[in-house]
């Protein structure tokens, strides 16, 4: 895989000015296609030892991810969060700064807007911002802490918030089984906020615009379909990603990032201050995760916090895949975010059409992301490697010697 | 008899030529050392001997029989180990386990711990290698380390060693039994090779000595019958003429005012002891010194990228003792870093980038708080364009450069600051002779706009030819303050071995 990674990356290069087909064939020869292929040929194992039709059960993945109206919809619904979480790793790991905290700025940014939502009153449109503004701030804060940490004392990053999910985690857990919980429901969940402080549907039934839609285009129409699922959340996130593309290529913090993230030796003498760098980078990053954390509490149609209903649905993790699959890049994160979300929205349809169980769905759902992972270019790190005659010395023996073991 | 010899060996990089139609030869149970300068070509002739380089043309005999390695487990099965500079141990293996790895002694199948730690005891024992098998090895002191790798390579019967810089890390105590290591090494029959430029070591412990200079054998000498002074006249002699003109105009106010300036380490002495040094407006300041005497770690205070433990820095009247990188650079510091790959470019970033890490935070590259891709763009044009770098576009990765345009980016980035003081370390390592020309030239234009200059570096032909004052340093105190024109390389090597003036030159190698 690897050799078959890196021959297709020269592909490319060659292909930048070779003709438009050549370059289109050379991909599908390359590594995503062949672990798409790959995937599907397994998941069809799969299927039929759980006793189902695979060619069927392909057939409602896909009208269930983007053959249909609804299933655009789910499709945007999933990739609203991924896209989000990949941006909030991208950020970081552009920057050399491995935040692997992003699961829990993102359930302490939810739990900061749940409770804005919840006790804070006055037009709906003001606590929502406000509740946005306090999950970005939760998120915000629980990624610095992790920087300060690195500082000083110096734990490395990569363990504090990684571990820092824990506690985040079980806090919230708590905090809506008791403080928060609804003792009028059954299940484990807060409150119901008033409906006019959740982030609004794009056109919901009802309103003036998708009753226009239903009316003009017809009520199966995809569009609107998707004015009556997806909500405000999605303008959010395409601001977000034009907002860091911006960041990244037309600021100051952006080129040095980038910089700090190829080489921080080279930032350092070039002026930057790394501990700063990585505090306003993991300010950035949780306010990210954090604001996703508040579009899934808060967006509609959720009405309310129900415990683990953030973490069951892997949104932070996969997000991290969907970032390194991107190479860190906002554009590729939309890509790549829209890909997973249609592999998370087409499996659960097949689970529903075949009534095969959610597991099943899901290992098919692993395997394609698994084999998917298998191309992932490694973090983009310092080398320590140049022509070899000039490091007069060792240091460019050092990588050969070591492969050798001796 | 010999035990090695290489013939007309001759090895290419990209943009260099390591080695070029280099023959040489080491007699059984000598200790021999090979010598030149940083760029010489001695290390990569001897990783061609260890396996980890093939030559493009040439061919190797050991014990008279012709060999070819295609790794370094062929030349350690011929029975050629190698020690090298940055020791290959695995930090969190005991010294027994990173002796015996890929090689270990078993039992029923199994690992056998005894068996490991009584042949490292064992060997040890035999040349008075003191180490502690069951010692995990990270904790180990760097000197502990090397008698490690002297272990491991013996175990693998190796019978002819190849150090590459032993002493550049040892202290002087450490330096001396690692001399009775290789005595006792060659009283057992094994043949060393000693990668040096100590004058001092070579006079004492080496039998003959092959001299190497740009890739080529300038000399083959019998360590009795030579002089520290033949030596070193013959590892620096270039014949292209590097000589700059003198500077136009007398030395003006400070730029760089160093007092007192000490850096602690660890368990170690002092890696900067108490220097202070001025260095004014219009003058080349150069620090001579054997790498590892404290010179890097000197940069690194000025620049901000060591913390001190004492002293003060003034640069341009400003004191930046208690300031960052970004103070320091503020307040008219340009450095030209020993390690252009890691320090001085990000290789996998764009030309562009790396010429504009440093101006990026002013105009014209900063405008209304924002930068764009096409002014770092047109930045970078305008320096290549200025400095002769030859690259295909701005856009294209740093890493593709070769040594010496990579070289010219850091340069290029780091003059156009036109500061008042500019700290060249190693500004011409690895570089090709063009290139050097080039890159001397723009430092003495520099001198000559009224810029101040720190320049470190290990040849003495580059010190001597640019500097209008030489500073020597050795384990990390300035021990001499010389006027360029009043001193000789000679001279230099042995204040850089440690050595003292006026006649006692003969005692220091003694």
């Amino acid at each position: 895989m690897m050799s078959s990674s890196s021959s297709t990356r020269e592909g490319k290069l060659a292909g930048l000015t070779g003709a438009t087909g050549r370059r289109v064939s050379q991909w599908l020869a390359g590594p995503v296609p062949t672990s798409v292929l790959i995937a599907l040929v397994i998941g069809a194992g799969f299927m039929l030892v759980a006793g189902a039709n695979p060619i069927t059960g392909y057939h409602s993945m896909l009208v269930g991810s983007l053959g249909s109206g609804q299933g655009l919809s789910t499709t945007i619904q999933r990739s609203i969060p991924l896209v989000g979480m990949a941006l909030c790793v991208a950020v970081a790991f552009r920057a050399g700064v491995l935040n692997l905290g992003a699961e829990g700025q993102m359930v302490l940014g939810g739990l900061a807007g749940a409770v804005v939502a919840l006790n804070l009153p006055g037009p709906g449109l003001l606590v929502c911002a406000v509740a946005c503004l306090a999950g970005i701030a939760a998120g915000a804060l629980w990624g610095a802490l992790s920087a300060a940490l690195q500082a000083w004392p110096g734990v490395p990053l990569l363990i504090t918030s990684l571990l820092l999910n824990y506690p985040a985690r079980y806090f919230v857990s708590w905090m809506i089984r008791f403080p928060l919980k609804d003792p009028a429901s059954s299940s484990v969940a807060t409150e119901s906020y008033r409906p006019e402080v959740q982030i609004p549907l794009l056109a919901p039934k009802g309103s003036a615009i998708g009753d226009w839609l239903a009316q003009n285009l017809g009520s199966d129409n995809p569009l609107t379909v998707i004015g009556k699922g997806v909500g405000w959340s999605l303008v959010v996130v395409i601001v977000l990603v034009a907002l860091v593309s911006f960041i990244n290529r037309r600021t100051v913090f952006g080129l040095e990032s980038g910089i700090n993230g190829l080489n921080e030796g080279f930032s350092r003498y070039s002026g930057v201050r790394v501990n700063w760098m990585t505090t306003r980078t993991m300010l950035l990053s949780g306010g990210i995760a954090g604001l996703v954390g508040v579009m899934l509490t808060i967006g509609a149609p959720t009405s309310r916090l129900i415990d683990g209903s953030l973490i069951d649905t892997n949104y932070a993790w996969t997000g991290l895949l969907v970032a390194l699959l991107a190479l860190y890049r906002p554009a590729g994160v939309v890509v790549a975010g829209v890909f997973f979300g249609a592999i998370v929205a087409g499996s659960g349809q097949m689970g529903r059409d075949l009534s095969m169980s959610p597991q099943i769905a899901a290992v098919v759902q692993g395997i394609v992301i698994v084999l998917i992972a298998f191309q992932v270019h490694p973090p983009r790190r310092r080398r320590r490697a140049g022509p070899p005659a000039e490091a007069d010395n060792s240091a460019a023996a050092v990588p050969t010697n070591q492969a050798e073991g001796a | 008899m010999l035990a090695v010899e290489m013939r007309h060996i001759t090895k290419r990089f990209p943009g260099v030529l390591a080695d070029d139609d280099v023959s040489f030869d080491v007699r059984q149970g000598e200790i021999h050392a090979l010598m030149g300068e940083n760029g010489a070509g001695k290390s990569v002739l001897m990783s061609i001997l260890s396996g980890l380089y093939r030559p493009d043309s040439g061919e190797i005999l050991v014990d008279g029989r012709p060999v070819k390695f295609a790794s370094p487990l062929d030349a350690i099965g011929a029975g050629i180990g190698m020690v090298f500079q940055s020791f290959k141990l695995f930090p969190s293996l005991t010294v027994a386990e990173n002796v015996v790895f890929r090689e270990e002694p078993t039992r029923h199948g199994l690992y056998d711990k005894r068996a490991a730690a009584a042949i490292v005891t064992q060997i040890a024992e035999r040349y008075g290698l003191a180490v502690d098998p069951a010692a995990v090895t990270g904790s180990l002191p760097v000197g502990v380390l090397q008698r490690v790798e002297i272990i491991k390579a013996l175990y693998r019967k190796a019978k002819v060693l190849i150090l590459d810089e032993p002493t550049a890390v040892l202290t002087p105590q450490e330096t001396d039994r690692l001399f009775e290591v290789l005595r006792s090494l060659q009283a057992d029959g094994h043949t060393i090779i000693l990668i040096t430029h100590k004058m001092r070591e070579v006079m004492a412990i080496s039998e003959r000595v092959t001299v190497l200079r740009d890739g080529r054998v300038v000399a083959r000498l019998n360590t009795a019958e030579t002089t520290g002074e033949e030596i070193t006249r013959l590892m620096t002699g270039r014949d292209i003429d590097l000589e700059q003109s003198p500077p136009k105009s007398a030395p003006g106010a400070p730029v760089l005012e160093v007092s007192g300036l000490t850096c602690r380490q660890a368990g170690q002495k002092p890696a900067v002891d108490n220097v202070s040094l001025t260095v004014r407006a219009g003058e080349i300041v150069g620090i001579a010194g054997v790498a590892g005497n404290g010179q890097s770690e000197l940069a690194e205070a000025i620049a901000g990228l060591r913390a001190a433990d004492a002293g003060t820095v003034r640069i341009a009247g400003t004191d930046v003792t208690a300031g960052s990188v970004k103070v320091r650079r503020a307040a008219g510091l340009s450095y030209i870093p020993e390690d252009r790959h890691a320090v001085g470019t990000a290789p996998d970033a764009d030309v562009a980038s790396n010429l504009a890490m440093g101006h990026h935070r002013r105009p014209p590259l900063l405008q209304h708080g924002l930068l764009k891709r096409a002014r770092l763009a047109d930045f970078a044009q305008r320096l290549v364009d200025r400095f002769g770098i030859k690259v295909a576009g701005t856009g294209v990765l740093a890493r593709t450069l070769s040594g010496g345009n990579l070289q010219k980016i850091v340069v290029a980035r780091e003059l156009d600051y036109a500061s008042p003081l500019l700290i060249a370390e190693q500004p011409t390592r690895g570089v090709d002779i063009g290139a050097i020309a080039a890159i001397h030239k723009e430092i003495a234009d520099y001198r000559d706009g009224g810029g101040g200059v720190l320049l470190i570096s290990a040849e003495l032909s580059e010190i001597l030819s640019l500097s209008g004052r030489i500073l020597v340093m050795f384990e990390g105190r300035i021990v001499a303050d010389l006027e360029a024109a009043a001193t000789n390389e000679a001279e230099l090597g042995l204040l850089m071995a440690g050595g003292e003036l006026a006649g006692a030159g003969k005692e220091a190698q003694s």
